[in-house]
């Protein structure tokens, strides 16, 4: 609209910022929508293939439990005792986040029988294990 | 980029705001929200997991299905192959089709075998599994 009437004055106005403002801000406001705030574990592990995984939607929080019991979550180590006052400060945060535990296949059971236990207690009921889905995708 | 500020201000002053200004502010956050943007979605299995007050009062009709630290899994009480577990809940379940799974798993037990295993289980199609460990 600003070229249109500028055109008979000034020829070297640049581009219409117009229809790229709109553009601009049209793509802000997807990615504002479509962020999710995951908290990472912040590490890798092997985990066991299974067949009827689902996608987890609320699963946000990422806890995962190597092979040899250590317990990572949002991007770094933490001891099994501080995981509950973790999980109270993001259960107040966001209330409707779920936990996903991402156990390593060699991981003990006992282990994560207690870490399920440290976030239930933190406030966090549903807690879901991480597979790999067979077809790969 | 001044240039042309100046020349608009000596034209008119009814231009409205200046864009600018904006058009920076706007491409920044949308950078920042470009990089942030983390695009990772788990696939998952949901278990309970029972509170030590509930532990006493498992369903009556629960099957149990017990991962030994030693590779083993057990159906109720007899000892079954991995692939055979998913038969075994099948056969169950044509019993009493409301029956839930208490997954025990010894201290010791491999996290992948216990995952698979609930997977079986629910190929068996039953959803409603407790994990639970044999202290």
């Amino acid at each position: 609209m600003k070229s249109r009437r500028h055109n008979p004055e000034v020829e070297d106005h640049g581009i219409d910022l117009a229809p790229m403002l709109d553009f601009v801000l049209n793509l802000l406001i997807f990615f504002i929508i479509t962020t999710s705030f995951i908290k990472e574990a912040g590490v890798t592990v092997v985990k066991p293939s299974a067949e009827t995984v689902e996608h987890s939607e609320s699963g946000n929080i990422l806890i995962a439990l190597r092979a040899n019991g250590d317990i990572w979550m949002d991007r770094r180590q933490v001891d099994i005792r501080d995981v509950r006052p973790a999980i109270e400060r993001l259960h107040v945060e966001r209330p409707e986040d779920t936990v996903v535990i991402l156990a390593d296949r060699n991981s003990n059971a006992a282990v994560m029988a207690k870490l399920m236990d440290e976030v239930r207690s933190g406030g966090i009921k549903q807690v879901s294990l991480a597979g790999a889905p067979l077809g790969g995708e | 980029m001044r240039m042309r500020r100046y020349r608009q201000q000596e034209h008119e002053s009814q231009h409205g705001i200046d864009l600018a200004p904006m058009l920076d502010f706007v491409l920044n956050l949308l950078i920042f929200f470009i990089i942030t943007a983390i695009f990772v979605k788990e696939y998952a299995l949901e278990v309970n997991r029972p509170s030590s007050f509930e532990q006493s009062s498992a369903p009556s009709t629960a099957i149990t299905v017990g991962v030994f630290a030693n590779g083993e899994i057990s159906v109720d009480g007899r000892t079954v192959d991995l692939r055979a577990v998913r038969a075994n809940i099948e056969r169950a379940r044509t019993a009493d089709n409301k029956a839930g799974v208490l997954l025990v798993a010894e201290p010791g037990a491999k996290n992948g075998l216990v995952i698979e295993t609930a997977d079986q289980v629910r190929q068996g199609g039953i959803t409603d599994i407790t994990f639970s460990t044999s202290e």
